[in-house]
């Protein structure tokens, strides 16, 4: 079958970065292919939250933070000087393990970020808070109930509601970080062909410590392992998910996916 | 430190169940050689009744190597081995059968007396198809890549002896037509046990490699 071009959304290059004096990953390079599900994977403290947090610049907000490399996003380098990380933000939204819905209502939820960029109108508002939550997959649980807190929903409610709310502010990219580490299964598969049914319009890079969770949603995996404690999270392996899952180039991939460490 | 031990060693029970089913095929080959080489009904019909143990095996790991994939995912060099392990006994499961299709033979055969060119040619068939069974069986217990790709070379004299059955039997004039029909049927089954022993070393390749093997 002759594979389509893949266009790169994002492209990291020669990432590293250092808490202090500590050096927590080094030299990470890989793609981002548009309008696709990449997985980052690997054994706990591989640093592979770390580097999400890198491509929107959330590490910035922690004390003694420093990078060195390039994340680029359409050509530009978001660590360029005088790059708009409250833009970037908007742009590259973020999913965390936790659901964290404001003690709002269901609606100032999903209402909130278009709220803040200055849209006012009553019914562009209401086109934006249905349509995301059509695109989360939760419209019909809570087209009644838009008026009541999002903090009341379960779990894997408020994880979509997260999701709606993300969406509303029209990102390019989505990281997800954990997103199913506090939900439960069926909910885990939701948001897992939410997910699927979202790359028509999205690019998304999904950190997670379920291994079948990134062969199961995700087009391409990068797998991080830190090869001695001390030593800095380093990329093993990335490639396409069906070749990262049948049959990986590099032992230590092959030694982690299997289980015989981690 | 290993976290899916239990899962690794129920995998090693799978493949230890293969060998012992290898084992029993390759001997069953075997002996179909003798009996047909003394044209023993009495050993023929031990091979008959013995593939009761054969299918049990596939059997056995079929149901467990489904299982293994229902409940532990497995994924890399574990899936593949399991996938060609239970293809792997399939092909064995066969390899069995012919040896009771030739066994069934041997039966009918009854008295006739067997000329010395079928004789030696039939032997160097089962000899072969032997050697290669055990050559596949090797490439799968030492993931050896090359070995398992010489069986396609080895392939080739075993057809061109089966070959010669079909144009070769005509200088036999004096033997009765039954007899020249069922000898070119042995032939055939040994050439068929052959091809399952290259068949087997393209799974061995795809175990090995990840890459399929047409």
């Amino acid at each position: 079958m002759p594979e389509e071009a893949l266009e790169n959304k994002m492209v990291i290059k020669d990432l590293s970065m250092y808490y202090t004096d500590f050096k927590a990953i080094e030299d990470v390079t890989f793609d981002v292919p548009a309008r696709r599900i990449t997985a980052l994977i690997g054994p706990s403290g591989c640093g592979k939250s770390t580097l999400v947090r890198c491509l929107n610049r959330m590490n910035d907000l922690i004390e003694g933070v420093r990078v060195e490399g390039e994340v680029v996003l359409d050509s530009e380098n978001v660590y360029q000087q005088g790059f708009d990380t409250i833009g970037l933000r908007r742009r590259v939204g973020m999913v965390f393990q936790r659901p964290n819905p404001f003690p709002k209502s269901i609606y100032e939820n999903v209402a909130y970020g278009p709220k803040l960029v200055g849209i006012k109108d009553k019914e562009e508002l209401d086109f934006i808070v249905e349509d995301s939550l059509k695109k989360a997959a939760l419209w019909h649980e809570v087209k009644t109930i838009l008026r009541e807190s999002g903090q009341n929903l379960s779990g894997g409610q408020q994880q979509r509601l997260c999701i709606a709310r993300v969406i509303a502010v029209q990102p390019e990219v989505i990281l997800f970080d954990e997103p199913c580490s506090a939900i439960d299964p069926v909910a885990t598969q939701l948001i897992e062909d939410l997910m699927a049914e979202l790359k028509e319009n999205f690019t998304m890079v999904i950190v997670t410590h379920n291994m079948q969770q990134a062969a199961r949603v995700s087009d391409f995996t990068a797998f991080m392992l830190v090869q001695e404690q001390g030593q800095p999270g380093r990329l093993i392996e990335y490639g396409d998910t069906n070749t990262m899952f049948t049959n990986p180039s590099d032992e230590r991939t092959e030694r982690y996916i299997t289980g015989r460490f981690g | 430190m290993e976290i899916r031990k239990t899962f690794h060693q129920q995998l090693e029970d799978l493949y230890l169940d293969l060998l012992k089913m290898a084992n029993i095929t390759v001997d069953t080959i075997e002996k179909a050689r003798r009996a047909f080489a003394n044209l023993d009904a009495e050993l023929a019909r031990e091979i008959i009744d013995g593939d009761d143990v054969v299918d049990d095996y596939v059997k056995k790991i079929d149901e467990n190597g489904v299982e293994m994939l229902a409940r532990q995912a497995p994924v890399a060099i574990d899936l593949r081995t399991i996938i060609v392990i239970m293809r792997l006994a399939t092909h064995l499961e066969r390899v069995a059968d012919l040896c009771v299709n030739i066994s069934k033979a041997i039966q009918n055969l009854g008295d006739y007396k067997l000329s010395p060119w079928i004789s030696e040619n039939i032997d160097e068939m089962f000899k072969r198809a032997v050697r290669m069974l055990v050559t596949a069986v090797e490439s799968f217990k030492e993931r050896d890549e090359a070995k398992a790709e010489s069986l396609v070379e080895m392939d080739d004299t075993v057809d061109r002896i089966n070959r010669s059955f079909l144009t070769g039997t005509d200088r036999e004039s004096e033997e009765e037509v039954d007899l020249v029909i069922r000898v070119v049927m042995v032939a055939r089954f040994i050439e068929r046990i052959a091809d399952h022993a290259v068949d087997i070393g393209e799974e061995v390749r795809y175990m090995v490699t990840g890459h399929f093997v047409t």
